[in-house]
């Protein structure tokens, strides 16, 4: 199944997103979390850690910069750009931030 | 006289959740019973100022007929303002009256068609770059999170405000948009204001963590929380509470900061 979680800011999206995919790897299920928030924090409520959470997103930053070469497949994307967090869950940061820049608002 | 000299431009920027709205709804109104001319500007596409300034729902949009596309070969923007409607004309004519004397002016929450919206983005800019910087103070709610809270929307501002909570994820939030703000519009001021402190250490905690100065530390109050939940703007509902306290003291310094800096004098 594919989940996607939505709501107001600081609703809860990514703690909610967090305990739904680790229980899912509890109970036997192949999860992948995927982090689509322009404010990317969902490995801090996987519990990856600050770190980890950077050095995911500073990947994927790289890819648009042109620094990191792109993979062929969705396997090979998790592999590369994924980071393996509690219970067997496998994390990818989607989205970049994007530094800001002057152009049609 | 006095507000020729005392008018602040502030924006707040933020995570998700971590208290803009009801922040700056406490610092327009506070900054107005000081006596400033105060145009409180939600450019979040979420609706929050308008009740944390004890408004409700309202719309203030600026409508499409007050804006009109530039002619061929004037520069700027595609849209302005139409001819012969000044930036006080638009807050005369659009902004909605809010307690304390407080104006507030919205720019169009996400209902439009992409077009409208642009247009009404470009006027709201405008209506901001124009407004007489010594006699208006500006306070403004910015959309939360990364992505949406830069692209020129806090160019107004003198200084720009991080609110962060003090949890791993609001430091990390507030880290990143330290970076961002630097890189957008570089305000004269960038600093942090702590929301939901539960710990004398947290302050510091933001501070070592974003490298950005801690203006105020906003306790965790029982009665911000009953005030979003109704609706309501903590200022009604709680004048004497803790939060209203700080953020106006938080008021009274920025005002004098900026006389002391001689701006806008």
């Amino acid at each position: 199944m594919k989940l996607a979680v939505v709501g107001k800011g600081g609703s809860g999206k990514t703690t909610t997103a967090a305990v739904v995919a680790r229980t899912l790897a509890r109970h036997g299920t192949s999860v992948v979390a995927l982090d689509c928030d322009s404010n990317p924090n969902l490995g801090i409520s996987l519990g990856v850690g600050d770190d980890e959470t950077e050095r995911l997103i500073a990947m994927r930053q790289a890819l648009d910069e042109g620094e990191q070469e792109h993979a062929p497949g969705w396997d090979d994307l998790l592999d590369r750009f994924g980071t393996d967090a509690p219970d067997g869950v496998r994390l990818a940061v989607v989205t970049a931030i994007q530094n800001p820049e002057p152009g049609c608002p | 006289m006095s507000n020729e000299v005392t008018a602040v431009r502030v924006a707040l920027v933020g995570k998700g959740g971590s208290g803009k709205s009801a922040i700056a709804g406490i610092l327009a109104r506070a900054l107005a019973q000081q006596g400033a001319r105060v145009l409180a500007v939600d450019s979040d596409p979420m609706p929050g100022l308008s009740l944390s300034l004890g408004l409700g729902l309202v719309d203030a949009p600026i409508p499409d007929d007050a804006v009109e596309e530039k002619a061929e070969g004037e520069p700027g923007p595609r849209f302005r303002l139409r001819t012969g409607l000044s930036a006080l004309d638009a807050v005369d004519r659009y902004a909605v009256d809010a307690p304390d004397g407080v104006r507030f002016l919205q720019f169009g929450k996400l209902r439009g068609h992409s077009a409208s919206l642009m247009r009404s983005q470009l006027a709201f800019r405008q209506i901001l770059d124009d407004l007489p910087p010594q006699s208006w103070s500006v306070v403004g709610d910015l959309p939360g999170g990364t992505r949406q809270p830069f692209y020129g929307w806090a160019r107004y501002a003198d200084t720009v405000l991080v609110v962060t909570e003090p949890t791993a994820k609001g430091l990390l939030s507030g880290r990143r948009l330290a970076r961002l703000a630097l890189g957008d519009a570089r305000p004269g001021r960038l600093a942090a204001i702590v929301n939901k402190v539960t710990d004398p250490g947290d302050a510091e905690w933001v501070r070592a963590r974003t490298g950005l100065d801690v203006l105020a530390a906003v306790p965790l109050d029982e009665a911000v929380g009953d005030a979003e939940r109704h609706g309501a703007a903590v200022m009604d509902e709680a004048p004497d509470s803790q939060a209203v306290a700080v953020v106006t003291s938080l008021a009274h310094r920025l005002t004098e900061d900026r006389v002391g800096a001689g701006i806008g004098s």
